[in-house]
């Protein structure tokens, strides 16, 4: 790229984007909301990392066991059939989203994303072995020496050391954790396993380690689109410009306006501590994930000050304007409706759920044959799938046509909780009884177990018409 | 050094590493969906006896599938990233036209 076309006409926001990036080094906050940050990371964390251990009916709890193609959450099973449920949690988990922003902006990009919390572990970590954040920086702007390279050492050995575990238990939840465990620990695992825990690993050694902000600030979509959920209700974080300015230093415990000045002492904590770098001074901005780090640093000078806290605070766009927050509003009551409908829909779903499916294929090769008698034959195969967690024993008839016949087994057909049963089966009829070449019969399948479990599934007959 | 020719538009051009991210990523994150949705549909085993690998296990299956799902989109993403540079290339000491 050359220098003339860089330099003209060129917007200051462009040239954001040009600056190569500097790392940030945060300083550690403690206060309400840092201690509230820690307890979701360690509740997050220690969920993540728990999970797979725990036990539902001697089989993990949470298992995507995708070399068989179930996912077991607690008591139930899922199949590949059952996508529809997997759609409508989508769906939940959408507009609870829509919902969640609208309410409380950010909040879940502070508290809770996966990227915020494994960057606060990881410079947890990073703290420990290297020192506060000055102490970083000094390092990294010094000489390459001998301590240098040994505590970089360090701390790259313990973030690897931690990302090569989460690659372990993100694989854990779909192979069993403890085989899984086992067969690490005697260097057995499968090549396909190996592979994932590595990448998994590495990306999470690379953005919690090293893409941090960035991550935030340029690749995450809900960052990007979340400014269309937000409107003038909603909770933000913001400097309270009015109180604060004009800003500059003064002594401890001197009145702002003897000096003439708003409350800001312009520390410039609040920049220090921003994990992305942002002043919060100059108004929201996009790049601020909503950690409150800022707001716990403003309240402690003001402490010190003598002033009352909240210059820096969470609020609301119309709070700001001094106009009322209003938290009930039009777009909330749909969401919240939608979110209603939908979740009584899945929970009705589940519950109303049978057990049991069945696929039919109809012989591809050949469209029906004639017998010797002069009867029609269609052949078909069924799969059917028992996805209860008990052992069944299934009947089997067909109806749609007068005087239809099975041949084949349509009596205590056995499947085991969790198989898949194939059965190839004819289906015959006179071929007078026939008003069409192709004609729809239904398949009736009933557990003798629990007749509750049945099923009907359509299919189609096809033969000559005889006229 | 020739300089390439660029044009005023290129001032809009990301960095690099930018660029790398804005196609590798988003076309992770539909790669991603479309092997679930791909794979809640056909089972692995059954395209890979089709394919004429029978001894594929499901997890290598499901690997081989959203490796290539990502290069398709992938080199999707590449394309848009390249198409969108402005054709209308000036040099670079010309003055930029007046709007
Ligand atoms: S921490 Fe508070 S007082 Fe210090 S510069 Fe920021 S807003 Fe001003
Ligand atoms: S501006 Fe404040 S709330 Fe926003 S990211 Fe920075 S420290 Fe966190």
């Amino acid at each position: 790229m050359s220098q003339t076309a860089a330099k003209d006409n060129q917007a200051p926001i462009e040239q954001e984007l040009y600056k190569k990036r500097e790392k940030i080094y945060p300083r550690e906050v403690h206060g309400v909301f840092a201690a509230l940050r820690l307890l979701a990371m360690a509740a997050l964390l220690g969920f993540y990392y728990g999970m797979p251990w725990i036990n539902w009916d001697d089989r993990q709890a949470i298992l995507f066991d995708l070399p068989a193609r179930k996912f077991y959450i607690f008591g139930l099973t899922f199949w590949p059939q059952d996508f529809f449920y997997l759609s409508m949690l989508l769906i939940i988990a959408a507009f609870s989203l829509f919902l969640f922003t609208a309410l409380a902006g950010r909040l879940w990009c502070g508290y809770a994303c996966p990227q915020t919390v494994w960057t606060e572990i990881y410079m947890w970590i990073e703290r420990k072995i290297e020192g506060g954040s000055r102490k970083q920086k000094k390092r990294d702007q010094g000489p390459r020496d001998a301590s240098f390279f040994r505590i970089k050492l360090a701390k790259h050995s313990a973030w690897l050391l931690f990302s090569l575990w989460t690659g372990l238990t993100f694989v854990g939840y779909f192979t069993p954790i403890r085989e899984l465990w086992g067969s690490g620990l005697t260097w057995n695992l499968g090549p396909w396993e190996t592979f994932w825990i590595f990448f998994y690993g590495f990306a999470t050694y690379g953005n919690a380690g090293f893409m941090r902000e960035q991550v935030c600030i340029y690749m995450c979509p809900y960052a990007r689109f979340q400014s269309v959920m937000f409107d003038h209700d909603t909770l933000i974080i913001s400097y309270d410009e009015q109180r604060g300015d004009p800003r500059g230093s003064r002594k401890r415990g001197t009145p702002s306006s003897s000096v003439g000045l708003g409350d800001c002492i312009d520390c410039g904590l609040c920049v220090q501590v921003c994990p992305v770098g942002i002043d919060i001074r100059d108004g929201l901005q996009y790049q601020c994930i909503g950690c409150a780090a800022c707001i716990d640093v403003c309240d402690d000078i003001m402490d010190k000050m003598g002033y009352p806290r909240g210059l820096v605070k969470y609020t609301t766009e119309n709070a700001l304007q001094g106009k009322p927050t209003k938290t009930i509003r039009p777009r909330l009551l749909v969401y919240v409706s939608v979110l209603t409908f939908v979740s009584a829909a899945l929970v009705y779903a589940l519950w109303t759920r049978i057990p049991l499916e069945v696929d039919i294929l109809r012989d591809r090769n050949v469209l029906y044959t004639e017998t010797d008698e002069g009867l029609v034959q269609n052949v078909y195969n069924l799969k059917i799938i028992n996805m209860d967690d008990q052992l069944h024993r299934y009947s089997l008839s067909v109806s749609g046509l007068e005087g239809l016949r099975v041949i084949g087994q349509t009596e205590d057909i056995e499947i085991v909780s969790g198989a898949v049963a194939d059965l190839p089966l004819r289906v015959e009829i006179d071929p007078f009884a026939l008003k069409s070449t192709s004609s729809e019969i239904m398949f009736h399948i009933e557990s003798t177990v629990t007749p509750e479990i049945a099923i009907e599934e359509r299919a189609r007959f096809l033969g000559p018409v005889m006229r | 050094m020739p300089t390439l020719p660029t044009t005023r538009h290129d001032n809009n051009q990301l960095p690099v590493t930018q660029q790398i991210v804005s196609v590798m990523w988003p076309s992770f994150l539909t790669a991603s969906v479309a092997t679930i949705i791909f794979f809640t549909l056909f089972d692995p085993t059954e395209l890979a006896m089709i394919g004429g690998f029978p001894n594929l296990t499901r997890t290598g299956g499901y690997t081989i599938g959203f490796f290539c799902f990502w290069l398709l989109t992938s080199v999707s993403c590449a394309l848009t990233c390249y198409f969108r540079r402005p054709t209308n290339l000036r040099k670079p000491d010309e003055a930029p036209p007046q709007s």
